[in-house]
C-alpha cells in the first residue's frame, strides 16, 4: 500500500516534469515562428531578395502560395511551422544560397561538442577537485587562493580570457595556435591530423573550461562545508577512520550532487559561452555559424540556431530534474 | 494616533538603517565594491572633463596600434583613438545600459513574482511556466534572436531615447530576459507573506489586492530586491559585453563589448597589442566582480544564515 502510494507520486513527479519540459519546448518553437513573423517585409519577398534580378509581383505571388504564406496565420502556418520543425525541417539559408539549415548545423555540430565536451571534462575535474579540497580544508591558503580566483572567473567574459590567452600563448610565447581548427594542408584522418586538431583545440577548450570552472570549485566548495558539518561526518570521525578515508567513503559522494546537477543546469550558460570563444578562435562550429548569420542577416539559421540551443537546454534541464529524484531519494518523499 | 505612531517608528527605521550599514561596511567585499563602483560611476559621469570628447577615425590623437607610452597611457587602436579616451567613454555606455536593463529587469520580475506569489492558483501556475522558459534560457541566447529582429522593426540608424537603435534594443531586450530569477525568488518570499497577520488586517479594513501588494508586501521585498539587483546588474553586464562582442553594438557609441569586438576584428590578440583588448576587459572584469561582492556583501548581511553562492 505504502510501495503503490509512493510509486504514485513517483510517476506523477515524473510526469509533472515531463509537462513542464514539453511546455517549455513548444515556446521556444513558437518564440521561433513569431520572431521570424514580425520581421518587416513580406517572406517571400526576403526569399527572392538575393537573386538580385527584378522580382516580378507573378513571382512573389507563386513564392507565397509555395511556401503557404498566403494562408492565415493561425492556425494554419503555425502547426505548419510546428510539423516541419518536429521532421527536422528548418528551411533555408539565405547566406549559403540553396543549404538546408539543419545541414549547416550538423555539420558544424561536432566541433562545438568537442570543444564544450572537453572543456567541460576539465572543468568538472579540477574545479571539482579544488572545490572539495577547499571546502575541506575551510579558512586554509588553497581556501583563500581558490574561492577568490573563482570569483574572479566567475566575473570574467570568457571570450576575453581567451584574446588574453592567444596574445600570452600564441603570439607572445608561440607554443599554440590560437586560430582554426586545423593547420592548412594536413591529410585529414591521419594521427598527425590529430594531432594538430588537437593542439588547435588546446586554447579554446582552457578558455570555456576556466569560463565555468568558477562556479563548479564554489558549489563543490559549498556543498563540502555542508557536509564536514554533518552528523555521519562526526560519527565517521568516531569510527577512527582517516580523513581519507571519510574523504572518499563519506563526503565525496554527497558533495557531489548539487555539482551534477549545477552540470546539466548549466549546459545553456556553457553553450552561450563557448558561441563567443568560437569567434575569438575561428573556431568551425556553431557560435562561428551564429555569429556569420547574425552578421548576414541569415535568419533561418539564426531560428535554427535557437532551436537547437533552447531544445538542448531543455533536454539537459529535464535530465537534470529527473537524474536529481535519483540521486537524492529524499526529493521523492 | 497614526502620527503618534509615526514618530518613534521612523527613528526605529533609522536606527536600523545605519545598524545595517555597519554590518554591511565590516564586510571587505562591500568595501571592495563600493570603492571600485563609485570610481567607474565617477567615469561614467564626467567622462569630458577627464578625458576630452569622444575620439573618432577623423579626430584620432595617435598612430596605428601604439603601446602605452607617456602620451596615450594606455596605448591607442588600429585608428590611433587613444584607448583611455575610448574606455573611458566605454564606461558611460557599458554602466548606462545595464543598469536600465537592471531597473526593467527588476521591475518586471517583481511584478510577475508579486502577483504569482500573492493569487497563487492558475495565475501562479502560468505565471512560473513563463518564468521557467526565461529562467533556463539564458538571457544571451534569447537576446542573440530577439534583438537582431527588434532592431529589423525599430530600423536602423534612428535614436530612441538618446540611445542609437542597437543600443537601446540591447538595453530593452536583457531587461525583458533576465528577470526570472528575481521573479522566483520574489514569489517566494511573497508566498510567505501574504500569511502574515499585517496582510490581513490590511484586507480587513478593506484595502484592495492592488495596495495590499504594493504598500503591506513591497515594502518588505526591498531586501531581496536589492541584493539581487546587484547580481542582476553583473550578470546584465556579462551580456551586454557578450552581445556586442558578436556584432550587435554600436560602433558610434562604443561600450566595452563594442571596443572588445572591435579589437578582435582588428586582429589586436594576433597583433600582441594587448593594452588595447586589456584595457576594457579589465574594465568589465572590474564591474562586474565588484557587483558580485556588493551582492554578496549585502545578502550575507541580510540573512546572516544564508551562504552567498555566486
Amino acid at each position: 500500500m505504502a510501495t503503490c502510494g509512493q510509486g504514485g507520486r513517483t510517476s506523477r513527479r515524473i510526469g509533472g516534469i515531463v509537462l513542464r519540459a514539453i511546455v517549455t519546448l513548444l515556446m521556444v518553437a513558437i518564440l521561433n515562428f513569431i520572431l521570424f513573423r514580425v520581421i518587416p517585409g513580406d517572406p517571400a519577398g526576403l526569399l527572392l531578395d538575393g537573386s538580385r534580378s527584378a522580382v516580378t509581383s507573378e513571382q512573389i505571388e507563386a513564392q507565397r502560395e509555395r511556401w503557404g504564406l498566403d494562408r492565415p496565420l493561425i492556425p494554419d502556418q503555425v502547426l505548419d511551422y510546428l510539423s516541419a520543425t518536429a521532421k527536422g525541417d528548418l528551411g533555408y539559408s539565405f547566406k549559403f544560397r540553396g543549404q538546408r539549415v539543419s545541414d549547416l548545423l550538423l555539420d558544424r555540430l561536432p566541433a562545438t561538442i568537442a570543444l564544450v565536451g572537453v572543456a567541460q571534462i576539465i572543468a568538472i575535474s579540477a574545479g571539482v577537485m579544488l572545490g572539495i579540497y577547499a571546502g575541506w580544508r575551510r579558512g586554509g591558503a588553497v581556501d583563500t587562493i581558490a574561492t577568490g580566483g573563482s570569483l574572479a572567473l566567475y566575473a570574467t567574459p570568457s571570450f576575453w580570457l581567451g584574446m588574453v590567452l592567444v596574445v600570452v600563448f600564441s603570439t607572445k610565447l608561440g607554443w599554440l595556435p590560437g586560430y582554426g581548427a586545423y593547420s592548412p594542408g594536413a591529410d585529414t584522418g591521419s594521427l598527425a591530423w590529430l594531432a594538430d586538431y588537437l593542439r588547435h583545440l588546446v586554447l579554446p577548450a582552457s578558455t570555456v573550461a576556466l569560463g565555468i570552472m568558477g562556479q563548479y570549485v564554489l558549489v563543490a566548495r559549498a556543498a563540502m562545508s555542508d557536509v564536514v558539518a554533518e552528523d555521519y561526518m562526526v560519527t565517521a570521525r568516531a569510527k577512527g577512520l582517516t580523513s581519507g578515508q571519510m574523504l572518499l567513503r563519506h563526503a565525496f559522494r554527497n558533495a557531489m550532487l548539487p555539482v551534477v546537477t549545477l552540470v546539466t543546469l548549466n549546459l545553456g550558460y556553457v553553450v552561450a559561452g563557448a558561441i563567443t570563444v568560437e569567434t575569438v578562435f575561428a573556431w568551425p562550429g556553431i557560435g562561428s555559424l551564429t555569429v556569420g548569420a547574425l552578421n548576414a542577416r541569415d535568419y533561418p539559421v539564426l531560428q535554427g540556431v535557437f532551436l537547437l540551443l533552447g531544445t538542448s537546454i531543455v533536454f539537459a534541464n529535464l535530465i537534470a530534474d529527473l537524474a536529481y529524484g535519483l540521486l537524492d531519494p529524499r526529493v521523492t518523499q | 494616533m497614526t502620527e503618534v505612531v509615526a514618530g518613534p517608528r521612523r527613528h526605529v527605521r533609522l536606527r536600523a538603517t545605519k545598524e545595517f550599514f555597519s554590518r554591511l561596511f565590516e564586510r571587505v567585499g562591500a568595501w571592495v565594491g563600493v570603492a571600485a563602483l563609485a570610481f567607474f560611476l565617477i567615469l561614467a559621469a564626467i567622462p569630458g572633463p577627464i578625458v576630452g570628447p569622444l575620439e573618432t577615425a577623423a579626430t584620432a590623437s595617435g598612430d596605428f596600434l601604439t603601446p602605452p607610452d607617456s602620451q596615450h597611457i594606455l596605448g591607442t587602436d588600429e585608428v590611433g583613438r587613444d584607448v583611455l579616451n575610448v574606455v573611458v567613454h566605454g564606461a558611460r555606455i557599458s554602466l548606462t545600459i545595464a543598469l536600465i536593463a537592471t531597473v526593467i529587469s527588476l521591475i518586471v520580475g517583481t511584478t510577475v513574482g508579486i502577483t504569482s506569489g500573492y493569487y497563487g492558483g492558475r495565475v501562479d501556475v502560468w505565471l512560473m511556466r513563463l518564468t521557467d522558459f526565461f529562467f533556463i534560457v539564458p538571457s544571451f541566447v534569447l537576446a542573440l534572436v530577439i534583438a537582431p529582429v527588434f532592431v529589423e522593426v525599430i530600423g536602423r540608424g534612428r535614436e530612441v531615447l538618446g540611445f542609437r537603435t542597437s543600443l537601446f534594443v540591447i538595453v530593452v531586450v536583457i531587461g525583458l530576459t533576465s528577470w526570472a530569477f528575481v521573479a522566483r525568488l520574489i514569489r517566494s518570499q511573497t508566498l510567505s507573506l501574504r500569511e502574515r497577520p499585517f496582510v490581513d488586517r490590511a484586507r480587513v479594513a478593506g484595502s484592495s489586492d492592488l495596495s495590499i501588494m504594493i504598500r503591506h508586501v513591497l515594502p518588505n521585498l526591498v531586501p531581496q530586491i536589492a541584493a539581487n539587483g546587484a547580481l542582476v546588474v553583473a550578470g546584465a553586464i556579462y551580456t551586454e559585453t557578450a552581445l556586442s562582442f558578436i556584432g550587435l553594438g554600436d560602433p558610434v557609441q562604443p561600450s566595452w563589448g563594442t571596443l572588445l569586438s572591435l579589437a578582435q576584428q582588428a586582429g589586436a590578440a594576433s597583433a600582441g597589442a594587448w593594452w588595447y583588448l586589456g584595457a576594457p576587459g579589465a574594465c568589465v572584469l572590474t564591474v562586474s566582480l565588484a557587483f558580485v561582492l556588493l551582492g554578496n556583501a549585502l545578502d550575507d548581511t541580510f540573512n546572516p544564515r544564508r551562504r552567498a553562492i555566486p
